[in-house]
């Protein structure tokens, strides 16, 4: 009988071929969901067909992710002792994105030990790697079978080269200057927002779907610029010398390109989309890449012996994230002036005809894949004039995706005239219009592969979220047409509240919704709607408003925006601080013209970067043509308003100011001071950092340490329903006031937020309970719930330091303590640590010894690009110096979660707790991201009934859980963190993986230390206890990564070094007793990453998790 | 269709002096490449020859022509306003007949008895239409040359039917709209300096001309895709190479070329291999 699971990918009837997997795996056994996997490998291994390969790809991996755990944990009992291992080769092959061998190692383990979570873990991601490096091998054969592209990448020598520059560029003036072409583009915006149908891999399979309506627009900062404009502009022409010049005003970044291998270099420096517009403007074609040829050579043959190309992009301080595409707009700007200057387009000046803009599109898409990123297909808009209908379209003959895919990697363009969008509706849309960019800047890739994956498998509810996405669009498209810009308003907030969510709840957060609510509570029915641009909001978006509420409600919109930025900032990544828009629809598209002579004149921000090194340099060594340039400049500043301030910003930069950092809240010295910091312990560190006897390689146990995996007895099964006998006793400890929670929220959610340093107690992660809820209120409702059970209120404590104290304090404050019942304390941290910069030999270790995941080849030449760069920046730097140059928050580090709990001894917290409550004897200390994590009467009761001192809770290993588990260690049982691993592999012979929740009993605690109750009075002693403790824990050096925000929303990552302790080592010491309890995954897992959260939120694991809480 | 008449443009700024350069033939006799063209032309069956020269340029070419000076009729292009101006300054010598068209500035050396010029003219009389001989380029070549896009035509190797011409197209251009089935990659059919035209194309320049006035730049090729437009157009692949003397060791490699095709090549291929070995030294 054939397969229904295939059945459902080769269906040509929709009705069969759009139903929903998860409905038809549901009801199906544990063996029929196995052999239906069986059936799917070998389908996709023999289908010749892209879209049947990539189908089954994503049915096996949700198949692996989302169904037969929950059956192998019904079939099998709960066993976990009986837990599978992953087997190591596979994981290497998955690293190195070898996913056809990996699956083959994850199969045979699967065939030979029986299915298991954890192989059906690395089954899943590696299916679901595949899936996509399998699109993006698509998407990349197309972008390079587009006619018009291919000869670039057949070019490889420079005597080869076909383009020649356009003559007009090459006639000078009287003055002695060339003449310079000029691109001025605007940016889009998606009237419709597409239900993110603009993803390629979506357009390629259904492009009766994938349609937006999209507008060109200029723009301009409200309050700062006169007017809208078009915000991007790009600048070419010759000089006298043969190199790129390449100058990017905005970031402040210019480079002279002498060699080709530098052209390719994307990650050196802030000219990656420059660069990526020569390459795909074939001035530099692709094939040339490693050639070994001269970039002289090649510029003599293109532009003329001895002379060079100037290349200048400006996007007028459009703050990053804007959703309005400003980057790829840049690109495709660039891309065009380009095309121009090498005849590659017809006319120099003026509009583009609608087959150039097409290879505009086409070349833009090539550069995107070059620099390692990805737009969506309508990005390039702004090329085209006024507004527009972009759809997909099916492929034919001729195409290069015919017989690969159904729809063409390039869409199609439908300017909309009067009939569709009279004059007057524009100018209402302008009118009612207030557009803004909220602040926050996040990355929106998790979200895309969201979208992809649950349009293959037809999840119901987004499917069916999808057709009213594409429902709505007809009625905005109707709506325009009637020039109804109130029903467009409704429309695109029905738009944002049901479909869009639905199909990804992480399109909105708890900052929009809560701008929504005020901006709805303050001007009512004069408010008509709200729309969201692009993947995410946060950054731009728009409100819709009574045409003469527009003036008013766009400077409340900043004052809306201001504050609740400033009530949030701690809890979500902003970027920077939220902007209004004025804008105006542009009917141009994207227009050239040739500057000549005094009219030939550059951006005054390219004259404010460029003047000073020119004045600097020996008057006598400056060409000539610099010379006349100058001149002209001079010339033109004394006449032109525009550059009237000009000689101000020159002296400034010739000038400068010594910086007296007066502006900061705090400095860093005051910081250091007011958080306890050890210089002579940060010297000691950096000592022993720099003479190579701490490091990551020296985090790592000996070598010949033996590692293998715990006996059966070394754990307790704590995974089915407890006895009722522990339930019982853990009641009535409750009941008794026994125990305290302490949730460690000292951290700022590195991995959470990319280093962007906010506190992740405080992040409104996600709908629970029907409203945003942040880590620390979901903890609370946890210990709510447990204490009602047992009659008792729960002390609940929050370690913090010094980065999350303040805002913990403040967001609890004025949150009235969500109305917790029992007490709620604060425990402050006493230990601070000043980040370094990294030695080389611990960024090369890091990059080049441990496992890294390859990337895909683009982007992981990108990524190698860039750890050249931040290598050579450590070392220009200084190795092992202070690091210093970022706000000081991000300089600092806290030293690690050891501290934490020693902390409650050292800052009286849990003296005082004592005093009040002389019967508390157990805490349950648990990560801020350990959701499932409760004060269980059950697992209280086990760990009464072990009588440790430490009990921790460990969980069966998943692909996903990275870092160390629980191992005897020559001999004896404890937890060992990933850094001290001395080989990776043996890793993976661990079951069990640390939840780093832990129940500790006090008075044994203090034991270990040396005190009793009565010492936690004396100070001195109990900070004499925890040094010596201390002591014998090992200090790990780790490399984090913190963002550095400058300019308009821009920021970079840099790696730091830090050290910390960790609590896990605890383990180790002899003198207290630990026992190890395995316990449900749904208990036990983290949350680190967000893109998890899709994931956590489609498993059950957050229903779980609303089921242990009470919100009020 | 009966070709009685040749165009012969040598009016170019870099042209002018290039067919008065002397190569040896392959009958190793020393001669113009003037007069290399001519009997190119005449081995075709033409007897009417028309040069279309920059004015004064006359006795020169006279004199270069050498005993066939007698059989040429001269036309001056007066101004440079481009190679479709030069055609067309010849129109009233042309009439209502069709004509053969060289440049100046290219030798051809045939690999089969019939000269390139005497292959093309017979296509020609053949198909009874306008044909242009073409040879597969390469796409680092396309900013020297006028290029096709077009079909085979019946399936009939190296005739093709032109649909369309483009002066010097980028390759963006030319991978979009003049890709020819049955190349090889990366390669166009460009001009080989050598067309059998109707009368169409004379007046199709002159409607160019009077448009274009003084501003000149006035190209052959939009005459052609024009051409292609009106009236049945085709492209053939003659068995031979076109040399252009213009281009750097153009006339060095031309005189090779026409050296091994003819009387002296042992010599000549004994004198390179010599050449050659005493450089190994």
């Amino acid at each position: 009988m054939p397969s229904r699971f295939v059945s459902l990918i080769t269906a040509t009837d929709p009705a069969v071929r759009n139903q929903s997997l998860d409905a038809l795996a549901q009801p199906a056994s544990l063996a029929e969901l196995l052999a239906e996997c069986r059936e799917l490998d070998a389908f996709r291994r023999r289908s010749e067909n892209l879209y049947e390969r990539v189908r089954a790809l994503f049915f096996l991996y949700a198949l692996h992710r989302f169904h037969l755990p929950s059956k192998l944990s019904q079939a099998a009992g709960p066993s976990p002792l009986r837990h599978r291992l992953i087997p190591f080769a596979g994981f290497e092959h998955l690293l190195q994105r070898r996913f056809e061998e990996a699956i083959d190692a994850f199969l045979a383990a699967q065939n030979a030990d029986g299915p298991g979570d954890g192989v059906s873990s690395a089954l899943a991601a590696a299916y679901q790697q595949l899936g996509f490096q399998t699109l993006a091998d698509q998407v990349r054969r197309s972008v390079r079978a587009v006619p018009g592209n291919q000869w670039m990448f057949r070019m490889g020598h420079p005597a080869d080269h076909p383009l020649r520059l356009r003559p007009e560029l090459l006639r000078l003036a009287e003055d002695g200057t060339f003449p310079i072409l000029r691109e001025r583009t605007p940016v889009r915006m998606d009237l419709s927002h597409s239900g993110w149908s603009d993803i390629f891999f979506l357009g390629m399979d259904f492009p009766e779907g994938a349609r937006v309506l999209n507008i060109s627009i200029d723009l301009g900062v409200h309050g700062r610029d006169r007017e809208p404009r078009p915000p991007v502009e790009t600048y070419l022409r010759v000089i006298d010398e043969p190199v790129l010049r390449l100058t990017s005003v905005d970031l402040g970044a210019t480079a002279d390109i002498r060699h080709l291998a530098e052209v390719f270099d994307f990650a050196r420096d802030y000219l990656g989309l420059l660069k990526a517009a020569v390459i795909a403007a074939g001035i530099v074609p692709p094939g040339i890449e490693g050639s070994g040829q001269n970039l002289a050579d090649l510029l003599a043959r293109v532009v003329g012996p001895g002379r060079g190309l100037e290349l200048i992009s400006n996007v007028n301080n459009i703050p990053k994230g804007s959703r309005l595409a400003v980057s790829t707009n840049l690109l495709a700007s660039l891309v065009s002036v380009c095309m121009r200057a090498t005849g590659q387009a017809k006319s120099l000046e003026g509009p583009l005809e609608e087959s150039e803009r097409r290879l505009v599109l086409a070349r833009a898409l090539l550069g995107e894949w070059l620099g390692g990123s990805g737009g969506g297909w309508q990005d390039s808009g702004g090329v085209w004039p006024g507004m527009k209908l972009i759809c997909g379209g099916l492929a034919g003959r001729g195409d290069a995706e015919f017989g690969i895919s159904r729809g063409r990697l390039m869409p199609t363009h439908q300017i909309l005239g009067s009939n569709d969008a009279s004059a007057q509706t524009r100018r209402e849309l302008q009118e009612s219009l207030v557009l803004v960019h909220g602040g926050m800047a996040q990355n929106v890739g998790p979200i895309l592969e969201m979208v992809t994956e649950k349009y293959l498998l037809r999840s119901a509810a987004e499917w069916r979220g999808r057709q009213e996405a594409i429902r709505i669009l007809d009625d905005v498209i109707a709506a325009l047409r009637a020039g109804d810009v109130r029903r467009i308003g409704a429309l695109t907030t029905q738009n944002f509240f049901a479909p869009l969510q639905t199909i990804i709840p992480w399109a909105s957060n708890h900052f929009t919704e809560t701008l929504i609510r005020r901006v709805r509570a303050e001007f009512a029915d004069n408010f008509w709607g709200f729309w969201m641009l692009g993947g995410m909001s946060g950054g731009g978006m728009g409100f819709i408003f009574a045409p003469e509420h527009k003036a008013h409600a766009q400077a409340r919109l900043q004052a809306i925006m201001s504050q609740a930025k400033r009530e949030l900032e701690s809890a979500l990544p902003f970027a920077m601080e939220p902007v209004v828009y004025d804008f105006a629809i542009n009917e141009r598209g994207t227009w050239a013209d040739l500057l000549h002579g005094p009219d030939a004149l550059l951006p005054q921000t390219y004259y404010a970067l460029h003047v000073p090194r020119w004045l600097r340099a020996d008057p006598q060594t400056l060409p000539a043509p610099r010379r006349a340039e100058l001149d002209k400049f001079g010339a033109a500043c004394r006449v032109r308003p525009e550059l009237s301030g000009m000689m101000q910003i020159l002296f400034d930069r010739l000038l400068p100011r010594i910086k007296t950092g007066g502006d900061q809240p705090q400095s860093l010295a005051e910081l250091l001071a007011q958080n306890g910091f050890d210089r002579v312990q940060h010297e000691q560190i950096r000592a022993d950092l720099k003479n190579g006897r701490i490091g990551l390689a020296q985090n790592r146990l000996p070598a010949n340490a033996d590692i293998r995996d715990v006996n059966d007895p070394d754990v307790v099964d704590a995974t089915g329903p407890l006895a009722e006998d522990l339930r019982a006793a853990g009641r009535a400890a409750l009941a008794r006031g026994e125990l305290a929670v302490v949730t460690l929220a000292a951290g700022v959610g590195s991995r959470w937020t990319q280093g962007a340093g906010v506190v992740k107690a405080l992040h409104p992660f996600c709908k629970l309970g029907g409203a945003h809820r942040t880590f620390i209120e979901t903890h609370l409702a946890k210990s709510r719930r447990v204490g009602r059970l047992a009659g008792n209120p729960l002390p609940h404590l929050v370690t913090t330091s010094y980065l999350t104290h303040t805002a913990i304090e403040e967001f609890l404050q004025r949150q009235h303590n969500h109305d917790y019942p029992g007490p709620l304390l604060l425990s402050p941290g006493r230990a601070i640590g000043l980040r370094l910069i990294p030695m080389e030999r611990d960024l090369r270790f890091l990059w080049e010894e441990m496992p890294q995941q390859l990337l895909d080849e683009q982007q992981q030449k990108v990524r190698n690009s860039l750890h050249a760069a931040l290598i050579h920046w450590a070392r220009a730097a200084g190795e092992g110096g202070d690091y210093t140059d970022n706000v000081p928050p991000q300089c600092l580090h806290p030293v690690g979660h050891w501290f934490e709990v020693p902390n409650l001894l050292r800052n009286g917290v849990l003296a005082s707790l004592l005093a009040g409550r002389p019967q508390l004897r157990h805490l349950m200390v648990h990560n801020i991201d350990t959701l499932g994590a409760d004060p269980d009467p059950g697992m209280f009761g086990l760990h009464l009934a072990q009588e440790s001192g430490l009990t921790f809770e460990v969980i069966t290993r998943r692909l996903e859980d990275h870092g160390g588990g629980l191992a005897r260690v020559n001999g004896q049982v404890r937890l060992v963190e990933g850094l001290a691993m001395p080989r990776e592999e043996d890793e993976f012979t661990l079951r069990f993986y640390n939840s780093n929740t832990c129940w500790i009993d006090v008075d044994k605690l203090l034991a270990t230390f040396g005190l009793t109750r009565d010492d936690l009075a004396n100070q001195v002693k109990v900070a004499a206890a925890v040094r010596t403790v201390a002591a014998r824990v090992p200090t790990y050096i780790t490399i984090k990564e913190v963002k550095k925000r400058w300019g308009h929303g821009q920021e970079d990552v840099f790696p730091v070094a830090q050290f910390e302790k960790l609590w896990v080592d605890m383990t180790a010491l002899p003198e207290i007793t630990t026992r190890f309890v395995v316990v449900p995954r749904r208990r036990g897992q983290q949350l680190k990453d967000q893109a998890q959260l899709d994931g956590w939120l489609r498993d059950g694991s957050a229903a779980h998790v609303e089921s242990l809480c009470e919100w009020q | 269709m009966d070709i009685k008449k040749a165009i012969l443009t040598v009016a170019g700024k870099n042209q002018r002096t290039l067919p008065l350069q002397t190569l040896v033939d392959r009958n190793g006799v020393q001669q113009s490449a003037l007069c290399i063209l001519i009997e190119e032309i005449l081995a075709a069956g033409i007897r009417d020859i028309c040069l279309v020269v920059h004015p004064g340029d006359q006795a020169a070419f006279r004199n270069a022509a050498g005993a066939h000076a007698s059989r040429l009729d001269f036309v001056e292009q007066p101004e440079p306003l481009g190679y479709g101006h030069a055609v067309a300054c010849a129109r009233s010598f042309a009439g209502e007949d069709p004509f053969l068209l060289l440049v100046g500035d290219h030798l051809y050396v045939s690999r089969q008895a019939k000269n390139c010029a005497q292959q093309l003219v017979e296509v020609a009389a053949a198909e009874n239409c306008s044909v242009s001989a073409v040879q597969a380029t390469h796409e680092s070549k396309l900013p020297f040359y006028g290029t096709i896009g077009g079909q085979l035509e019946g399936n009939r190797a190296g005739l093709y039917r032109i649909e369309t011409v483009v002066e010097k197209p980028t390759p963006t251009q030319a991978e979009q709209t003049l890709v020819v089935p049955g190349l090889r990659a990366g390669h166009y059919l460009c001009f080989f300096g050598m067309h059998v035209l109707t009368p169409a194309v004379m007046e199709l320049l002159g409607e160019t001309v009077s448009r274009a006035g003084q501003a000149g730049g006035i190209a052959l090729s939009p005459a052609l895709s024009a051409l292609a437009e009106r009236e049945r157009y085709l492209a053939c692949e003659l068995l031979g190479r076109r040399y252009d003397i213009g281009a750097k060791y153009g006339l060095l490699v031309a005189q090779l070329a026409i050296a091994l095709a003819g009387h002296d090549r042992d010599e000549v291929l004994t004198d390179l291999v010599e050449l050659l070995a005493q450089q190994a030294r």
